[in-house]
């Protein structure tokens, strides 16, 4: 069944777009993880613009992202001061993306921008989730248990100005470093329509040592807001979020959420883990092959002036 | 066709055909529908155009005369890009903006259009994709300062704004797309795409009869979406503040549902 969509002006396959928001929400429930940096490439091999799937993807962050954090707000493990601070820096962030993004239209350059910063992300996030998650693999075989996470060090960033104290992840931080995390992650889920808990999470670990527990609840809290604005922000500068695109994705990502969370509690979580960093990968190679092979028409058109 | 198509094709030629007219030759066309309306289920559709020729005399040598069918769409600035290969990766370099593109261009013809009339008359009246003025292209480089191109890039251009059109099914060609059917009825099918731009489109009919057109006639024909889609449509362009609240908080509802749904499992 085709359905016409109104902003993106092409008709596409309504299952199939349900299809991809129930892999996609089910990957997402899985893993903890937005999933919009599955989603986007995705919609763009469907030829959906870039920068209409860019706009309507940050609909769908917000509904999974909303599931997300309701969760962990009932376990409490939501850090909200520091999610707050992060916020401070995301707000600003999406706003300097959100320029990013029209700058580049204007001059034709944000098609590949957009498959640039992708290739770069699914690139490192797959590379390293492979290679994480094969260790962990080789490590349970040999029957060698994993080295656990050492918090409390401090490292260089712990010696900035501007100190805090967040109680909840039993921190005593400058307020530099979070606010510079959140002013990145907002900035590339302006420019790539993602939640950026998938840099946001090991940020808060690896350089904020913040306590596992509250981590992905507290990343969660900021971008159901950040994305939520970044969505705003796109409908008012670009007009690029579709509405109609944008509930299909959010029906078939809530409820493929539903059964990826209980998969998860069934499955063996490294090997899930490695077919996804996988895909990750292999998802990278294809828009980074895309960029460097001779496109079939040099020539492309576009419309100067967005007709009203 | 469809049959409803089919009736008011057989009664309009009947009509025409009982009509006497003064003028030596002279069109009489009309479309299946003046009004096209893009609603959720649109993939597409086609469009009938018929007409017949009224002659005087009934003797008069018709070997000669051709009828030609042009359908544009709305006219709006287009940006052309090439991309060059840079540092290993192909971006968008030369860009040259053509000031007045149809958005939708077809033609139909009873023969190919080079027997039909000299190449001035069909650059003077838009006959052909070829000949289509898309105005005086201005260039700019990869920094968005203008730039001088020469005549010959300026044609690959050109080329290639209709190369691409042609592949999005938005230009169209169809020499002989024209079925007469005896010596004055005429039908040809237009073939709308599903990505068609909204806006007033012309389709005009020529009769050209040795070299000179000799009788011509424009209708309209609106294409505008319809229904939801051109509420949405409406809605994020002119209220695009209040459209991003509520598909965002449309979102973080969908989100709380789905939530609560979880938790009752």
């Amino acid at each position: 069944m085709q359905i016409y969509l109104p902003i993106a002006e092409l008709p596409v396959n309504v299952f199939v777009i349900l299809a991809m928001g129930l892999a996609v929400g089910f990957l997402s429930g899985m893993f903890g993880v937005g999933g919009g940096f599955l989603m986007t490439p995705l919609l763009i091999f469907l030829g959906i613009p870039p920068a209409v799937a860019v706009g309507t993807q940050s609909t769908q962050v917000v509904a999974s992202s909303v599931t997300g954090a309701l969760a962990h707000w009932r376990n409490s493990s939501i850090d909200f001061k520091m999610g707050g601070v992060m916020l401070v820096g995301g707000v600003f962030g999406s706003f300097a993306g959100i320029a990013i993004f029209r700058v580049l239209t204007k001059i034709g350059q944000v098609d590949l921008m957009i498959s640039l910063v992708y290739v770069v992300f699914l690139s490192i996030i797959g590379a390293m989730m492979l290679t994480e998650s094969l260790r962990a693999i080789l490590a349970a075989r040999r029957g060698i248990p994993m080295p656990a996470n050492r918090g409390g060090q401090h490292n260089w960033l712990h010696g900035l100005p501007f100190k805090m104290r967040f109680r909840r992840s039993k921190l005593y931080i400058s307020v530099i470093p979070p606010i510079a995390i959140g002013f990145f992650v907002g900035m590339l889920s302006a420019i790539m329509g993602v939640g950026g808990g998938f840099i946001m999470v090991p940020a808060m670990i690896y350089l904020l040592r913040m306590p596992t527990s509250v981590v992905i609840g507290t990343s969660l809290f900021q971008i159901v807001f950040v994305s939520g604005l970044t969505g705003v922000m796109h409908s008012v500068e670009n007009q690029t979020v579709d509405a109609m695109l944008g509930l299909l994705l959010v029906v078939g990502g809530v409820i493929g959420a539903q059964y990826g969370v209980r998969a998860a509690s069934k499955l063996q979580g490294e090997q899930l883990r490695a077919m996804l960093a996988i895909i990750v990968l292999l998802m990278g190679l294809r828009l980074g092959f895309d960029l460097v092979t001779t496109p079939a028409d040099l020539f492309s058109i576009t419309d100067a002036v967005p007709h009203s | 066709m469809s049959l409803h198509r089919f009736h008011a094709f057989a009664f309009l030629a009947l009509a025409f055909m009982q009509v006497t007219s003064a003028h030596a030759a002279q069109l009489v066309t009309d479309l299946s529908e003046h009004q096209v309306r893009i609603r959720s289920n649109f993939t597409g559709t086609q469009i009938l155009l018929f007409g017949a020729i009224e002659v005087n005399n009934a003797n008069e040598r018709s070997a000669d005369r051709d009828v030609v069918v042009v359908v544009t769409g709305p006219v709006q600035p287009v940006t052309v890009r090439r991309k060059e290969r840079l540092a290993g990766i192909w971006i968008n370099n030369d860009a040259l903006t053509f000031p007045k593109v149809p958005g939708y261009y077809a033609v139909a013809s009873s023969r190919p259009l080079e027997v039909t009339a000299d190449i001035a008359l069909l650059k003077r009246e838009q006959i052909g994709i070829d000949n289509v003025n898309f105005g005086t292209p201005v260039a700019r480089g990869l920094d968005g300062d203008p730039k001088i191109l020469s005549v010959d890039d300026e044609k690959n251009f050109a080329k290639a704004l209709i190369r691409n059109k042609k592949r999005e099914k938005l230009y169209n060609a169809d020499p002989g797309g024209i079925v007469f059917l005896g010596q004055t009825l005429f039908r040809a099918t237009v073939e709308i795409p599903a990505n068609v731009p909204v806006g007033l489109y012309t389709a005009t009919v020529f009769l050209i009869s040795d070299g000179k057109v000799v009788d011509a006639i424009a209708t309209p024909l609106y294409i505008d979406k319809s229904g939801l889609e051109r509420f949405l449509y409406r809605f994020a362009h002119n209220d695009a503040l209040l459209y991003g609240l509520i598909a965002v908080l449309g979102a973080a509802l969908a989100g709380w549902l789905g939530s609560a749904v979880l938790r009752q499992r």
